[in-house]
């Protein structure tokens, strides 16, 4: 049972579809195309735009100071020099990770609980689905407005039920732990939904024979699901991996609502020992705060080369696991 | 209508074609501001009164002014624009509290001086008029509102602990912060639960912004060292160390019902923070009081209106924004949108003398009005934001977490003297 076959999950392309015998079409010059480069160039065009263009800007802007409007002074590697010794760029990047895994771990797992749920019969599917899916597409801005209420110290839901508990009333928004849960929480109560309908399409392509297999050799339903669906889901879970490490090391906007009322005066300082201020909200405090536009764009590469590193690691683990 | 794959085809690729042309032919041609016969005017919600506004549209006929209401982060919209150089308006708002990093870049707006503005000097707040001067004298920011700070206080509240409840009394007995903490003593030992101020920078914030000096002098000396900003953390300490600031939240459910409850009794706040008391504990309605601060005068907020240099008719401009912030318009500023005149003549109108419900009936305009005339001409330096901030992150960290001050402080300035080498300020 241990070693399912992972072949229903992954289709991985033979040689034998190039092989000799294929029929190629004659070839065309580029030009010949032209059609269908028009067809698909919206996108290119407004990536080079919008994407590219800003991006090359940024670099070139990485090593110079400017606040935004006058002129701009060549720098050198000065902006960089300064961002290797600033203490609180560090810390924001200790802040991003471990938000950032307090969010990530329970909430792939609840997603797939939730969806290996959804999968199973239940009546009303869709509406589930759908009541699922919703808090991905609700605006940041009104989470994180209820979620403030939710941890307030004194008439928070949270500290109502610890209090329910007989446990104490912890001030969520005011300590450095209790800030990166509060954060976590709403990005685990935003993303769980989306991973799970994620999880789910996994799910359905995993034959039910083996289920029936699985029962008939007596396995129960937990022991199915962590024996069964999860190494075959493997793949599915890897890639929802990617996903939230992309987005959680670059989350901005829940930290800054949920704590812009606390944020020492400043909606991007991310509350007492910036304990809520992530890589990107340091990137804004810097530029539009401060005005140090050169600055902002050498965090910005410094967070670029972060989520680098981490989508290596991840692409790494993918490939140790599809061998 | 039926939607064929040819169909789709053809208008994505009609599409492209005009992106290209268009994209192509605008190459050339974009305009650096308004064209025709447009005159354009940025501003944001509530940053004018709409009815002004609207009424000027219709005076003003030798242009076709184009108020346009800027949503979401007003100045990065802003410096995008500039920067692009292209479709820069021809006026636009200004906010306080940026003001200081738009005056080293005073070259990209008109100098108001060329446009006759000395001749209007007297009929503003001069120290706001200051503001939107640099250093060698040169006019960009024309005063729209101001924020004098007051002391709103719950009358009823400050009856049961036995603190004076007339805004004289209250003025004169807490003229000072080290007053004001001994009222704040006897409310918590009368009022179980009750605190004075919600937190440490309410101290600190107000402290400051009553001296002239910042953290960053005119010649872009650091003097978040010396003795003025001092002063604001060791009295920040010492409403701290007497239990007089609470641990709350602002802007949850806990701020909010502490205010109803009558356990946040006394505000530090501008004369806007009024708007928001009547927006979130409605049901105080007649409780409130408002006196003039202890300590000093301060001004909190308050905006200006700019002609940036690509404006084709700056004459016209001019007489456009100085008709829309003469005094008249400005106490209509103040009905239509709570935004505190700048010019002290409105002080005296019949629109700003009205007894206010939500504060007993009292007409706050005689204290803020009072207040608005003595606060200081204070220098505000570009590198403020970047050099207060680590101040005040660390008296957070005091406040709220319990750090030692000392280490506190000295954390703070090892910040500060990185920050301002990194900024070149000395």
């Amino acid at each position: 049972m241990a070693t399912a076959p992972t072949a229903p999950v992954i289709e991985t392309p033979g040689p034998a579809v190039t092989g000799a015998g294929a029929i190629r079409p004659k070839p065309r010059s580029i030009l010949g195309y032209w059609r269908l480069y028009l067809a698909i160039s919206p996108f290119y065009l407004l990536f080079l735009c919008f994407g590219l263009i800003p991006v090359g800007f940024s670099l070139y802007l990485s090593f110079h100071r400017w606040d935004g409007l006058g002129h701009m002074e060549y720098a050198g590697l000065s902006q960089y020099r300064y961002l290797l010794g600033d203490a609180q760029f560090w810390h924001s990047i200790s802040n991003t990770l471990i938000i950032w895994a307090i969010a990530t771990l329970p909430m792939l797992f609840i997603a797939l609980v939730a969806a290996v749920m959804l999968n199973s019969a239940v009546r009303f599917k869709s509406v589930y689905r759908f009541a699922y899916f919703l808090p991905n597409v609700t605006s940041v801005v009104a989470i994180a407005i209820i979620f403030g209420s939710i941890f307030s110290t004194n008439f928070g839901l949270v500290n109502a039920v610890l209090q329910g508990l007989g446990l104490d009333q912890i001030a969520w928004l005011n300590t450095p732990w209790g800030i990166k849960v509060a954060i976590a929480s709403l990005m685990t109560w935003q993303w769980t939904g989306y991973n799970a309908i994620i999880f789910l399409a996994g799910l359905q392509t995993i034959p039910g024979e083996l289920y029936e297999a699985a029962r008939v050799d007596g396995a129960g339903p937990v022991q199915t699901f962590f024996r069964v669906t999860v190494p075959l889901m493997r793949p599915v879970i890897l890639f929802t991996l990617v996903v939230s490490t992309v987005t959680g090391l670059q989350s901005f906007s829940e930290p800054q609502v949920l704590l812009q009322t606390t944020s020492n005066t400043s909606t991007f300082a991310g509350g007492p020992d910036n304990a809520g201020q992530t890589m990107v909200l340091y990137f804004f405090q810097q530029t539009f705060d401060n005005n140090d536009f050169g600055y902002g764009a050498a965090i910005a590469w410094g967070i670029f080369l972060i989520v680098g590193i981490f989508s290596i690691i991840n692409w790494r683990l993918v490939q140790r696991r599809e061998k | 209508m039926h939607l064929s794959r040819r169909g789709l085809l053809r208008a994505g690729l009609a599409t492209t074609a005009a992106a290209a042309l268009g994209g192509t032919t605008a190459g050339c041609s974009v305009p650096s501001g308004s064209t025709g016969r447009d005159m354009t005017l940025w501003y944001w919600t509530g940053g004018l009164s709409d009815k002004v506004v609207a009424k000027a549209t219709s005076r003003f006929t030798d242009v076709d002014l184009k108020p346009v209401q800027i949503g979401g982060y007003f100045r990065s919209k802003l410096l995008t624009t500039m920067a692009g150089r292209a479709y820069v308006p021809d006026i636009t708002g200004l906010k306080g509290e940026d003001m200081a990093s738009y005056l080293p870049d005073a070259d990209q707006f008109v100098d108001l001086r060329t446009l006759g503005a000395d001749k209007l000097k007297d009929q503003y707040l001069t120290w706001k008029w200051e503001q939107g001067a640099t250093p060698d004298g040169r006019l960009i920011g024309f005063p729209i509102d101001t924020g004098p700070v007051v002391h709103f206080y719950r009358a009823d509240v400050f009856d049961k602990a036995g603190l004076p409840t007339e805004p004289a009394d209250v003025a004169k007995e807490m003229d000072t912060w080290e007053n004001y903490f001994a009222a704040g003593d006897r409310l918590r030992k009368k009022i179980p639960g009750a605190f004075l101020l919600i937190d440490g920078l309410a101290v600190f914030e107000n402290v400051i912004n009553q001296g002239t000096q910042r953290y960053v002098d005119e010649d872009r000396h650091f003097i978040g060292d010396q003795e003025h900003v001092r002063r604001a953390w060791a009295l920040s300490l010492e409403a701290d160390r007497r239990g007089l600031l609470s641990d709350i939240v602002s802007g949850t459910p806990d701020g909010n019902a502490a205010l109803e409850k009558g356990l946040l009794p006394s505000q530090i706040g501008a004369s806007w923070a009024a708007g928001d008391l009547k927006l979130n504990v409605p049901k105080t309605k007649g409780k409130w009081r408002a006196a003039a601060m202890p300590g000093g005068y301060a001004n909190n907020g308050g905006s200006f209106l700019a002609i940036t240099k690509t404006c084709r008719e700056p004459e016209q401009a001019f007489e456009i924004i100085t008709w829309l912030l003469n005094p008249d318009n400005q106490t209509r500023g103040f009905v239509d949108a709570s935004l505190f005149p700048s010019t002290p003549a409105s002080f005296e109108q019949k629109a700003m003398r009205e007894p206010d419900p939500f504060f007993g009936g009292q007409v706050t305009i005689d204290v803020i009005g009072p207040a608005a005339e003595k606060i200081p001409v204070a220098y505000n330096s570009p590198y403020d934001v970047a050099l207060g901030q680590p101040i005040k992150d660390e008296l957070k960290n005091v406040t709220a977490l319990g750090k030692n001050p000392d280490r506190a402080w000295r954390d703070a300035m090892n910040k500060c003297r990185r920050i301002a080498d990194h900024l070149g300020v000395s």
